[in-house]
């Protein structure tokens, strides 16, 4: 019997040097160490075993089981670790071939420059408003200091759906239903669409966008609308970016602004895109005409605002140099996708 | 309105270079849109006396000795048949720069050397307006005597800075030299000196009565008529000094008369007339309005019929002009004529300009009137021509002046506050200080105490209240000098609108699913609609229109955004972009007139994808996908508009509310539109979402029991549409069912003919238990008798 357990210890020695996969080691354990294996046999051999002679038998017997069940299964470990490096080094792919291409679209770059200006604003305690974009006349001009035959209501600059209904011109309109129906203080900036008739060309469009702001409140003065504009412009621009402010006219505000803006491409020292003068044309601003201010039924005496406005197209040319303004209606993907 | 610097300076001391002046100008509110120089034309071109011409032979050409003031005289090849010996020309000289880019440069004629060249009128680009020799045939032939090499600037009186001004639209009274030089004075705190009005009337010849009669029929239209009358009138060209300043203006030189009344134009901002009185039909003048459907042909020949609204210049037998718009050819002055009437009124500047728009004629005057003409100096425009007349005495004024001035304008007074003016522009000025500024500007003020009462100047237009007062003190005080304060007062919480945060989440839903937004324009063409194939009575045929639109292209108010993204496919598809993925969003409008609002408008969503891999699944599923983004389960049903491929469309609702289409586009509608290939559509109704919208729901626990799957095969009628079978399992299944998934689509001739066999992994679970056999092959059963029942669909054996 103990013949039988060295041969059977020496055949599986012998057959895990030449074992090479696990279903022949698998094999061998059931034949080995399974229910109808060799060493299993052997126990059972062991009922015709003198009784004196059967513990010490059977402790040898399960010696054997344990050495050659721990020889299996290192043997099956070392296997194991073999096999999966071998199907890992075979697993291996070639990372840079294309695969199937996913791409985020991405916002219109009009829209991009609109969200950083609301980003701006709403941080500014602005709420935003919006209005419709076919107005009443009253709304886009009457209540705005833009009477009826003024030379700005030209129809060269608006287009008319009838006497008295047009494409709103700027956002103003807004503003003036704002004034008309919520009391001061006002703190709003109104984006949107608007229409004048221009002829499409490398800077003009028959339908643009604008942004407009309005505050309303006792005691606001020019310098509220300096200080808040210098604010905006250094948020837009990064430090160091100032605002001028020019004389100029308009109905609803009196005075009234052309601000610029320091040109952030040169910081002010003069090149191509400011015309060598440092500065950018950004804005027209004003303090609120108080005679726009009684038309909406706000009492001029007790409250004064100012008002300022800014083309969205505009600041979308400078801030990624965009050559001609036609780029921003043709929607050609090639260059709808620079802005990732 | 270019204005030559001298002429300014007679009047305003400005001791400044032209771009100094200009930038203080521009800082206090008068815009310069650039500076330009007369002299800029050319360079490096002199006077020359011919000391000799002979003619190269068998040319047309001649060989010149040219004493252009350097130490040997030049050699000059000219073709000119003009040049002759003892000339006084213009030499171009080596290097020189003449207008159009062209460079002289010394040379070889026909084997002569050529050490610069004899210069012609259009050459030099020079007209005969401003140096009347510019004109002839061949070079110009100087008629004076000079010092050769001589700059022929001097001899042009070329050279002068010009001052581009963009006037602001409340300013008219800078649309003129004694405007600017007033404003100029003002602004750099300077001095500035008008000449006296004084006319010099010739006794004896009678008075104005005498020469003509006028009649004002229209206070309202014309509230002030000026005339007077100029007798021996002598027609010649005007002096140089004039004839520079108008040239500088941009203004071409005509003849003394004429170029007295547009230099009295530019220089008080008045538009003035001349007629010829011996040409106007006994020499009557009535001012009037027009009658219904009078014929009317102007100065530049073309025929009008005018309209009772319009006001015109007629003599004693019918309209010859357009008041204050164009004058008439009959009367206009020419060579001989001899007997002038000046004519400087003031006309309605409303009226004029519905004039000059509904006829089309825009001239310099009718511009003018329409910014606004001042009635108060009227006269004195008048008075400063018969001054000129005197001054170039080509003419004798006739004593006694025509003055229909019904209704005179008094001065403007505006009562201010210094407390309230200096809070509005942030200043601490006092009322002394204010009154300064005012003063400079020509405004009388007094002070008295908190107390300012400004009497506005006459020549100025734009004056309503306190704020305009407030203006004036702060730009010339300075805005450079404005402080940045920050506002005070109550907090407010800034945010968006609901509209832009629902804009916001749909654009970033579509960005993340590889969408890029489109921007088209809001107006359309109608043939656009049109190739739609709508039905007649389908509301998106009923457009707003733009009474004045740009083209037809752009004409009316979209009602739906299809148009304008098979129009952004198409250019994307034949400029070759292999695939595209786009999006917009905006409002479709249509009529609605309501008190607020004069249309509808909707917010909507369209959504255009083409290429290889786009199908059908591929954009419902992303309309699914971003309607799921906001919670709302849509379900599908085929369907949809005609311009859809009939078999490719579909119908998206959600609680019983369509709020999305999507389908293949129709090949006969891709063709209108000039597209190739398959393109796919979505409009979705952005403005219902909110409503259908569902906030996130309260936490469900996490199933505790394992879940029981089961596969099925249900063979069905190819007709049978899937979603619904779907549908009816998920409804069948009970409470028990948790998840039906399509796995498989088998079609084989063995389920017979036009079958199909579909399989569907079902998923059960309960939340309190594991479930049993039974309970699963109840809810089987159900499913199945369900599905054969609704759909003839039997398990696949």
């Amino acid at each position: 019997m103990q013949d039988q357990l060295k041969a059977i210890r020496e055949h599986v020695t012998e057959e895990l040097k030449n074992i090479q996969d696990s279903n022949a080691l698998e094999q061998l354990r059931v034949r080995v160490l399974g229910k109808k294996g060799d060493l299993t046999a052997i126990l059972r051999g062991m009922g015709k075993l003198p009784a004196e002679e059967r513990p010490k038998m059977g402790q040898i017997v399960n010696e054997t089981r344990e050495k050659l069940e721990a020889a299996i299964d290192e043997a099956a470990a070392v296997l194991r670790a073999r096999e999966k490096e071998y199907r890992l080094k075979k697993e291996a792919i070639d990372v840079t071939l294309p695969g199937v291409t996913r791409v985020a679209g991405s916002l219109h770059p009009m829209n991009i420059v609109l969200r950083d200006l609301l980003d701006i604003f709403t941080g500014m305690g602005f709420e935003a408003v919006e209005g419709p974009e076919i107005e009443y006349d009253h709304y886009n001009f009457e209540l705005l200091n833009l009477p009826k035959n003024h030379p700005a209501r030209d129809a060269q600059d608006t287009f008319y759906v009838d006497d008295n209904v047009v494409l709103r011109t700027h956002t103003s309109p807004v503003q003036a239903r704002v004034m008309t129906t919520r009391k001061p203080p006002i703190r709003i900036v109104s984006p949107g669409r608007v229409y004048r008739a221009d002829e499409v060309d490398a800077t003009h469009s028959p339908v643009f966008h604008q942004i407009e702001g309005l505050v309303i409140d006792e005691n606001i003065s020019i310098g509220d609308l300096k200080g808040t504009l210098d604010t905006f412009a250094e948020r837009l621009y990064g430090k160091g970016i100032a605002t001028r402010f020019r004389p100029s006219f308009f109905p609803f505000t009196e005075p009234s602004a052309e601000v610029d803006l320091t040109c952030a491409a040169c910081g002010g020292k003069g090149c191509r895109t400011c015309k060598g003068t440092g500065w950018i044309e950004v804005l027209g601003a004003g303090m609120v005409n108080p005679k726009v201010l009684d038309m909406c039924g706000i009492d001029s005496k007790k409250y004064s605002g100012f008002a300022f406005g800014m083309g969205i197209e505009r600041l979308t040319l400078l801030k990624y140099n965009v050559p001609d303004l036609r780029y921003l209606y043709e929607n050609d993907l090639r260059f709808l996708k620079q802005f990732r | 309105m270019k204005v030559p610097m001298k002429w300014l300076k007679e009047y305003a001391e400005i001791n400044l270079s032209a771009e100094e002046y200009a930038s203080r100008m521009v800082m206090a509110g008068n815009g310069v849109e650039g500076i330009d120089n007369t002299g800029s034309l050319f360079d490096n071109v002199v006077v020359g006396h011919v000391l000799s011409c002979e003619d190269i032979e068998g040319t047309h050409l001649h060989l010149c000795k040219v004493d252009a003031g350097q130490e040997e005289p030049l050699q000059v090849v000219c073709g000119a048949p003009n040049v002759h010996e003892g000339a006084w020309v213009c030499v171009a000289l080596d290097g020189a720069h003449l207008p159009g880019g062209v460079k002289i440069k010394k040379g070889k004629l026909r084997g002569h050397v050529s050490e610069g060249m004899l210069c012609s009128g259009p050459e030099l680009d020079v007209p005969a307006g401003l140096y009347p020799h510019c004109g002839e045939e061949g070079i110009i032939l100087l008629k004076e005597e000079y010092k050769p090499g001589t700059d022929v600037k001097e001899v042009f009186h070329l050279g002068d800075d010009v001052i581009d001004f963009e006037v602001l639209a409340n300013r008219p009274d800078c649309l003129s030299v004694w405007g600017l030089a007033r404003e100029s004075a003002a602004v750099l705190d300077s001095h500035c000196v008008m000449p006296e009005i004084a006319v010099q009337e010739t006794e004896g010849i009678g008075r104005f009565e005498d020469y003509a009669r006028i009649a004002v029929e229209d206070d309202e239209l014309c509230p002030r008529y000026c005339a007077r009358v100029i007798k021996n009138v002598k027609i010649g060209p005007s002096p140089m000094w004039m004839r520079e300043y108008l040239y500088g203006a941009g203004v071409r030189p005509i003849n003394n008369i004429v170029d007295i009344t547009n230099f009295v134009m530019l220089e008080t901002g008045h538009p003035m007339h001349a007629f010829d009185l011996s040409r106007v039909r006994d020499h009557t003048i009535v001012v009037r309005r027009a009658h219904e459907n009078e014929p009317l042909t102007t100065l530049d020949g073309k025929e009008y019929t005018l309209t009772p609204d319009m006001l015109v210049i007629s003599d004693a037998e019918r309209a010859t002009g357009l008041a204050g718009i164009m004058g008439g050819e009959e009367s206009e002055i020419v060579e001989g004529t001899t007997d002038v009437l000046f004519e400087c009124a003031a006309f309605d500047r409303t009226n004029n300009r519905l004039t000059s728009r509904a006829l089309g004629i825009r001239t310099e005057s009718s511009g003018r009137f329409e910014k606004g003409v001042c009635v108060r100096t009227t006269m004195e425009a008048l008075e400063r021509a018969c001054m000129l007349v005197n001054m170039l005495e080509c003419g004798d004024v006739v004593p006694g002046a025509f003055d229909h001035y019904p209704n005179p304008q008094n001065p403007q007074v505006i009562d201010a506050e210094v407390d309230r003016i200096n809070r509005r522009i942030s200043c601490s000025l006092s009322g002394g200080e204010m009154a300064d500024i005012l003063e400079r500007l020509g405004f009388e003020v007094e002070v008295s105490g908190n107390e300012l009462s400004c009497t506005v100047p006459e020549w100025r237009m734009d004056f309503e209240s306190d704020a305009d007062i407030s203006e004036e003190v702060l730009r010339l005080y300075g805005y450079d000098r404005i402080p940045s304060t920050l506002m005070t007062g109550v907090t407010m919480a800034g945010r968006r609108s609901e509209r832009q945060t629902l804009l916001d989440a749909v654009k970033n839903s579509l960005i993340g699913m590889g969408f890029y937004e489109a921007l088209n324009f809001s107006f359309i063409s109608p043939k656009w609609i049109a190739a739609l194939n709508l039905p007649e009575d389908d509301p998106r045929t009923r457009f707003i229109s733009i009474r004045n639109p740009l083209g037809e292209d752009t004409s009316v108010m979209r009602t739906t955004l299809v148009p304008s993204m098979l129009n952004t496919l198409a250019l994307n598809i034949n400029r070759g972009n292999a695939e595209g993925r786009l999006f917009e969003a905006a409002p479709v409008f249509a009529e609605g007139k309501t008190e607020t609002t004069p249309a509808t408008e909707k917010l909507s969503l369209c959504l255009g994808l083409y290429g290889e891999k786009a199908d059908f699944y591929a954009l419902r599923d992303v309309v699914l996908c971003l309607l799921g983004a906001f919670g709302v389960k849509a379900s599908v049903s085929a369907g949809g508009d005609g311009y859809y491929h009939p078999g490719r469309r579909a119908v998206l609702a959600a609680d019983g509310v369509e709020i999305a289409r999507v389908g293949e586009i129709h090949p006969d509608i891709a063709e209108a539109f000039d597209i190739e290939g398959r393109v796919y559509l979505a409009e979705i109704d952005l403005w219902k979402l909110p409503e259908l919208a569902r906030p996130v729901p309260e936490v469900q626990p996490l199933p505790r029991f394992p879940a029981v799957t089961r596969d099925i095969a249900l063979v069905m009628d190819e007709a049978v549409e899937v979603g619904p079978v779907m549908d009816l399992i998920a409804r069948a299944g009970g409470k028990l069912i948790e998840d039906v998934r399509l796995f498989d689509i088998y079609r084989d001739i063995k389920l017979g003919p036009n079958r199909k066999s579909v399989a569907f992994a079902l998923s059960f679970r309960a939340a309190d238990r594991t479930l049993t056999d039974a309970e699963i092959s109840a809810a089987m059963e159900k499913i199945l008798t369900a599905c054969a029942n609704e759909f003839g669909a039997a398990l696949r054996s």
